[in-house]
């Protein structure tokens, strides 16, 4: 009686067993590739995290029903991340993006927990056999957006700079390198030690300080402000002071900055579908991909209406030849404020060196905060 | 020791000292009252922000600046309201009652100012008074401000009047430094705290809506950035006196302005952390030096009730 108990019992679990073990590969099937997005701040917040949020609904549009997209917005500090990386690994998604410098710590920690599950995180350097890695070269636009200021003649820029480390570093240098190429071709005289004036914010946004800054700048006879941070505050108060601007990360015109001659843009949206496209086929690996124009990862906005035609025309002839592969952001020779050549005539910087620059090219007035 | 003394440079680090202190200020003098009348509220931060959504939110909707201020200092105000309630008529303790009036603030602005960020709205621009404001230097720093700003300029004075020399002030004064004497003389000491609470709270509104339409258009989640913190730290440093407010905050302003133009114009004269931190630094050795002796403690102190729950009759 009990033995029979015993095996009716054991036979339920046991078909139980079956149907559990059964089942997810009929799922598998008609399956979805889950995709999950770890956002900086609220998708609204014009910048960074907008940029990535338009990116999203790029891939979206692109794959259509192959996938399911989830996103958390505002996860600020690594703890925060951290747990919602996990979450999203925890249940089931086949693809975790962190969007932010400081999601790389919390996520390589739960890859290593997670081995099933493939993880991408944005602007980091830290791998595993299940996470990579992808930025997109933003210095490409900014040696086109300095190129069209100094073919205009802005010779005395003012950047607003947020935080020094190498992705600023690197976007003021390949900025103050066009400039200087813009300014030569157009025989405009200059100060060659002194063409990009960096002050800094030590913060990726902070409305106040930006509005200040730039109106310090403006007022100290500066041509034209540079903005990096991620709202268009700095831009927006150089056109209150009748000064030209170049936004930074999203198209600053479309943010209130009506004077800004362009920006330089983060296009994410074709980095998303390809990642996801990989997944789909099968064909993903821990890949560190750094794209520009010739990935379509990077932007210019529309020109403003102060840029003649023929400054439009040049800089757009040299965006074309970057979206032919040919990047001469960082070609040599290029020296550094003190005049020691740092990359050769013929040479180009490393993307090893351009991940990790710490130093000013000539032209740039201001130093690295420690 | 200012980089390059022409007047031009004088004038712009002057306007910009002026302008940079002015939310801090109007925060400043609102908490003044309010602790003068016995009430400790931590919650500037969230206050700040409510008047500065508020504010940004009607003047978009109605374009409408009095019904913006409005709103912005109603916000404030209904802010500070419900801390009233809080630990005037429910005896909660007032700092966390404060400390979570900023969090409330931060959180509840974030959420219902979602669709407004990036939006673009009324601006109360600076508004240059005639002949005055083409006085060398003093003028561009005190008159081509915005509203608000002249505002600020001139409720110190005022508020040092009100409090030091009214029957007005003398009533609020006695509800901060013995509840239970002003109540025996009939003083309705919930009423006046109530309503000094109310009208801190207004002030610090009208501080946000500084920000949100005349400092830097528009709004952003975090707008205020701390500057309620300095606001509280600008109290203390007063000594709760309107005009030390005053002077305090637009000195204040001045370490603000110092930090743009030296980075401006190349010179480090000062590491930058050290005008960053100064405020919180001189606010630390204020109170360290107030505590040296009795008499300085007496003269420069809180007010004796400051803080204390007060029952009628209990």
């Amino acid at each position: 009686m009990r033995l029979k108990r015993f095996s009716a019992l054991s036979l339920v679990l046991l078909s139980l067993c079956l149907l559990a073990v059964g089942a997810p590969p009929a799922q598998a099937a008609a399956k979805k590739v889950r995709v999950a997005f770890v956002l900086l701040e609220s998708i609204n917040d014009q910048g960074w995290t907008t940029a990535h949020h338009d990116g999203i609904e790029y891939m979206k549009k692109q794959l259509g029903d192959k996938v399911e997209v989830s996103f958390t917005e505002n996860a600020l500090s690594p703890a925060d991340a951290e747990r919602v990386i996990r979450n999203y690994a925890r249940q089931g998604y086949d693809l975790v993006f962190g969007t932010t410098f400081t999601h790389m710590e919390p996520m390589f920690k739960v890859a290593g927990e997670f081995p099933q599950v493939k993880f991408m995180h944005c602007s980091g350097f830290k791998t595993r056999p299940n996470m990579g890695t992808y930025m997109v070269r933003i210095e490409q636009g900014e040696y086109l957006a300095g190129y069209l200021a100094g073919l205009m003649g802005y010779r005395n820029v003012g950047t607003v700079a947020t935080q020094p480390i190498p992705e600023v570093v690197r976007g003021i240098n390949a900025f103050t390198l066009g400039l200087v190429r813009g300014l030569t071709e157009s025989k405009t005289s200059f100060d060659a030690g002194k063409v990009n004036t960096i002050v800094w914010l030590k913060s990726w946004r902070d409305a106040v300080n930006e509005t200040t800054l730039a109106e310090v700048l403006a007022a100290k006879k500066h041509d034209l402000i540079r903005q990096m941070a991620d709202t268009a505050d700095s831009s927006k108060a150089a056109c209150m002071k009748g000064v030209a601007a170049v936004g930074y990360g999203t198209d600053a015109a479309k943010y209130g900055a009506s004077c800004a001659l362009t920006s330089t843009t983060f296009v994410w949206g074709p980095v998303y579908a390809g990642i996801v496209n990989r997944v789909i086929a099968g064909t993903w690996k821990n890949d560190e991909l750094f794209t520009g124009f010739e990935g379509g990862g990077v932007g210019l906005a529309p020109f403003g209406k102060a840029v003649p035609k023929a400054v439009a025309g040049k800089v757009l002839a040299l965006k074309a030849r970057m979206a032919k592969g040919e990047d001469m952001s960082f070609a040599g020779p290029i020296a550094d404020q003190a005049g020691v050549l740092r990359v050769k005539k013929g040479d180009k910087a490393s993307d090893k060196e351009l991940l990790s620059m710490r130093w000013f090219v000539k032209g740039v007035s201001g130093s690295l905060p420690e | 020791m200012l980089p390059s003394p022409d007047w031009e440079s004088l004038a712009l680090l002057g306007q910009i000292a002026v302008k940079s202190s002015t939310a801090v200020l109007l925060a400043a003098y609102g908490e003044i009252v309010a602790e003068r009348s016995g009430v400790l509220n931590l919650g500037l931060e969230g206050m700040l922000l409510l008047g500065a959504l508020a504010g940004f939110a009607v003047g978009a909707a109605t374009g409408d600046p009095a019904a913006a201020l409005g709103a912005a200092a109603g916000a404030g105000a209904l802010g500070a309201l419900a801390h009233g309630i809080f630990v005037l008529s429910l005896g909660a303790e007032q700092v966390l009652s404060g400390l979570a009036l900023s969090l409330l603030g931060a959180g509840l602005t974030g959420v219902l100012g979602r669709d407004l960020l990036g939006a673009p709205g009324l601006v109360l621009p600076s508004v240059p008074l005639p002949v005055l404001a083409d006085v060398p230097v003093l003028g561009p720093a005190l008159c081509n401000q915005p509203v608000l700003t002249y505002l600020a300029l001139l409720l110190g004075p005022l508020l040092w009047w009100a409090l030091g020399r009214t029957r007005w002030g003398l009533l609020v004064r006695a509800c901060g430094e013995n509840a239970s004497a002003a109540y025996a003389s009939g003083v309705p000491v919930r009423l006046v705290r109530y309503g000094c609470t109310c009208f801190g709270g207004a002030l610090a509104g009208l501080g946000g809506a500084f920000l949100s339409l005349s400092y830097t258009p528009g709004w952003k989640e975090g707008l205020s950035a701390g500057q309620g913190w300095i606001a509280i730290a600008m109290v203390v440093f007063a000594a709760w006196r309107p005009l030390r407010a005053l002077w305090g905050g637009l000195f204040f302003g001045l370490l603000t302005a110092l930090q743009f133009t030296w980075q401006a114009e190349g010179a480090q004269w000062l590491p930058l952390w050290v005008l960053r931190a100064a405020p919180y630094l001189l606010t630390l050795l204020v109170l360290a030096l107030a505590q040296t002796s009795a008499a300085l403690r007496r003269r420069s102190g809180p007010p004796a009730d400051l803080g204390r729950f007060f029952r009628p009759g209990g």
